[in-house]
């Protein structure tokens, strides 16, 4: 595999990355949804796991970029395997709706492993690793930047609202309401 | 609270991963990584009503 196909399917990985956070907005607002503590953290650790692809692209790929994905997605699946055993007893509903018969911490633990499998599969490539002077822009091009951009804002945004529904205090384990909000009503 | 800081760190990380030196960004995830294993470790305190 070459660097610049390297840098593409990095860039598609943070298109992966902006989908899944979009996806957990889409339950939040669509579905009035509000994200528990465990929940927040998937979140946190799939925008994590974006980092490596970033510095892919910009400095060019290297192992120690791939790892710091690696070490953000088995520490999301620690997290979200943590919430599946949480509700895993018979009888119990579950936190949140569910989506194709899983809840979203089950879809988070299905995505960080997948994610781990991804980044040790790319790792095979060893060409990648070699200096390409053949190729690309600094930044990988629009459809990098592009990508990084939007993760960024998507992560940005979280900020947001992750203010709003916490507040200054700690979160709620089981939150109904945007804390913040409901302060300024 | 805490988790707001953590997203603003992330995007902050992003931000000189992008713009800023590598080290410094490969340093600042290491601390977003130790903060987030903390605050899940703080926050997985409740038994799991789990019998094998």
């Amino acid at each position: 595999m070459t660097q610049a196909r390297a840098i593409t399917l990095n860039a598609l990985s943070l298109y992966a990355v902006a989908l899944v956070l979009a996806a957990a907005y889409a339950a939040q607002f669509i579905l009035q949804e509000l994200p528990c503590p465990l929940c927040l953290l998937q979140r946190i650790l799939f925008a994590a796991l974006a980092v490596g692809p970033i510095l892919n692209i910009r400095f060019g790929p290297r192992p120690s970029h791939y790892a710091m994905s690696l070490l953000a997605a088995v520490a999301g699946a620690v997290v979200s395997t943590r919430q599946v055993l949480l509700h895993i007893l018979p009888g119990d509903a579950g936190y949140g709706s569910a989506l194709l018969g899983f809840h979203y911490y089950t879809w988070a633990l299905l995505g960080f492993i997948t994610a781990i499998v991804l980044v040790a599969a790319i790792l095979l490539f060893d060409r990648q690793f070699e200096e390409d002077k053949a190729v690309l822009p600094a930044t990988g091009g629009a459809f990098a930047q592009t990508a990084v951009w939007l993760v960024i804002a998507l992560t940005a945004v979280n900020v947001v609202t992750t203010l709003l529904e916490c507040g200054f205090g700690a979160c709620a384990d089981n939150p109904r309401i945007y804390e913040l909000l409901q302060h300024a009503a | 609270m805490e988790f707001t800081l953590l997203f603003l760190a992330t995007a902050i990380v992003m931000l000189v991963a992008w713009r800023g030196q590598r080290p410094l960004a490969l340093g600042l995830f290491a601390a977003v990584l130790i903060a987030c294993i903390a605050t899940y470790l703080h926050h997985a305190t409740d038994t799991l009503k789990l019998s094998f």
